[in-house]
């Protein structure tokens, strides 16, 4: 006969875990077929002769027991700290622990590689630098020998109580420390005192003594130092120059020593000329180098502190928008940097997720199964 | 089990008293020693209690319980493996029906017994045993049909001797 059901169909059906519309079909052959009768029967039989076989009760010590372990129970933590016991919660906790120091290792070699270490201390105190005019290949080696040359440069912001004082005070002490006046610009904004701004220049080995007297002239809101290393660009420049005397000497020997055209000897007093104007360019900025090792560059803001914020705005519709704007700017700022940030990090970040989940996972899996057995 | 993770005492007696019974079955059917059948009854038992806090209602409570009982059957094996390999089963007083059937049962490919008796002594579903055993659904259906001809063919006496599927 033609079966439309399987015998496998046929043992669900008996099971009673058949889907409901093969189960009509089944039951419908099921009632035509004796092949399929006499399966189902020895399956019924089947589980007849296993039904035979009963175990006996349990000991009724066994309540005992578990009696026991129930008033053990009490004592553990239920409600709201009952998270403490979850493992879920510990390895939530452990997961972004790991998260955190991964993306912690990631960033750390980024920042320091990136910026480098500034040695401020080499900075503050470097040793007095002389330039001398000698031969270009002993002062090549001797630069290279020396300690680097470094630019320093020093933001200040001090907060005086009488400003009135304060140009002739710090005149008096740049002219102790042998310094000089760059650039002094003082302004008066409407809604606080007036202001100095100045760039002054003082002698790198005078720097942190004048520093300290600037700073005792009032309360200092924010101070800032940098060393820019320099010699790198001073042994270039020094090589360059070296060699444009060169030029310009066996220039001068070929106009001493050959004759020949007028047309010749003018192109080569004309390519001296050059060479010259080049020279005395790089000397100048030789000149400048020096300058900014000897003398360092201190930016200096000065502002009275007992006007500030004592005269009311003129009209509080422009800070209103100059807040509005600087809100948008500082949103779409944060918004490209917590994009730039994910676009650097979220792939490494991916990557190592990728790599140690399936091993976490795996010694998870391992841990709670021995946990399970050890109970 | 939620209420008595909620702290009810008798919400667990109730648990106990449904379950003890089937879970010493479980065990008792599948070791020679009685007191050994008892003891993992209780550390099952025990093992809930102790677990209480961490239960998270994933799966049927008795899924999840002979899931434990499973565990501790395994482990059980491992044991009785390392220390007495090659030790006989006790011959105790039974009917020669039960006997029998036993003796058939034992002939079955180990995965395949397992997935017969959870259905016949258990009365788990198809769905329940491919959870607990981790398997397909469709998996637990073949095998059983594999296992129940199997042990057809085992316990017709007339076949003694002659090799079944």
């Amino acid at each position: 006969m033609n079966h439309p059901i399987e015998q496998e169909e046929l043992m669900t059906y008996l099971d009673g875990e058949l889907a409901a519309n093969r189960a009509a079909a089944t039951a419908s052959h099921l009632e035509r077929c004796q092949e399929c009768q006499k399966l189902a029967a020895e399956l019924r039989d089947l589980s007849d002769q296993l039904s035979n076989w009963q175990v006996e009760q349990s000991s009724p010590a066994l309540t005992n027991n578990i009696a026991a372990e129930m008033d053990k129970y009490s004592g553990q933590p239920r409600g709201k700290f009952a998270f403490l016991a979850r493992r879920q919660t510990w390895a939530w906790a452990g997961g972004l622990s790991v998260a955190a120091f991964v993306v912690a290792i990631l960033i750390q070699p980024r920042s320091t590689s990136q910026y480098g270490k500034i040695d401020f201390a080499r900075a503050r105190n470097p040793l007095p630098f002389q330039i001398r005019d000698s031969k270009a290949n002993t002062f090549f080696d001797e630069v290279r020998a020396r300690n680097p040359m470094i630019a320093r440069t020093t933001q200040l912001t001090i907060a005086v109580k009488d400003f009135a004082k304060m140009r002739p005070l710090v005149d008096e002490i740049l002219k102790r420390h042998g310094g000089y006046l760059g650039q002094s610009n003082i302004s008066s904004p409407v809604d606080s005192g007036p202001v100095l701004e100045a760039t002054l220049r003082v002698p790198s080995d005078q720097l942190d003594a004048a520093m300290a007297e600037l700073k005792a002239l009032g309360r200092v809101e924010s101070e800032s130092q940098a060393g820019e290393e320099i010699t790198q660009q001073y042994v270039d420049l020094e090589a360059r120059l070296s060699n444009a005397r060169n030029s310009e000497k066996r220039l001068t020997d070929l106009l001493r020593e050959r004759t020949g055209k007028l047309a010749d000897v003018l192109a080569v007093e004309k390519e001296i000329e050059r060479v010259r104007g080049e020279i005395e360019r790089m000397e100048a900025e030789r000149k400048n180098f020096a300058n900014r090792v000897d003398f360092a560059t201190l930016n200096i803001k000065l502002f009275e502190e007992s006007r500030a914020g004592l005269q009311m705005p003129g009209s509080l519709s422009p800070r209103l928008r100059n807040a509005a704007v600087e809100g948008y700017k500082t949103t779409v700022e944060s918004i490209v940097g917590a994009a730039s940030f994910l676009l650097a990090y979220g792939p490494s970040v991916l990557f190592w997720t990728a790599v140690l989940f399936f091993p976490a996972r795996l010694v998870w899996r391992r841990l709670r199964r021995h946990l399970l057995n050890s109970l | 089990m939620l209420e008595f993770q909620a702290g009810s005492r008798p919400a667990f007696e109730e648990v106990f008293a449904r379950y003890r019974e089937p879970l010493y079955g479980f065990f008792r059917r599948r070791l020679t020693n009685r007191e050994r059948a008892e003891d993992l009854t209780q550390e099952t038992f025990i093992a809930v209690i102790r677990a209480t806090v961490r239960y998270q209602p994933k799966a049927l409570f008795r899924t999840y319980l002979y899931s434990i009982a499973l565990n501790l059957l395994a482990a059980e094996r491992r044991k009785l493996a390392r220390t007495a390999p090659a030790t006989n089963e006790v011959i105790e007083n039974a009917a020669d029906e039960v006997l029998w059937v036993r003796g058939a049962l034992r002939k079955l490919e180990p995965s395949d017994r397992e997935i017969l008796m959870l259905r016949e002594y258990e009365q788990m579903s198809y769905a329940e045993i491919a959870e607990l055993l981790r398997i397909p659904i469709n998996t637990v259906r073949s095998r059983l049909f594999r296992s129940r001809l199997a042990l057809k063919c085992h316990l017709e006496p007339e076949r003694e001797g002659v090799k079944c599927p």
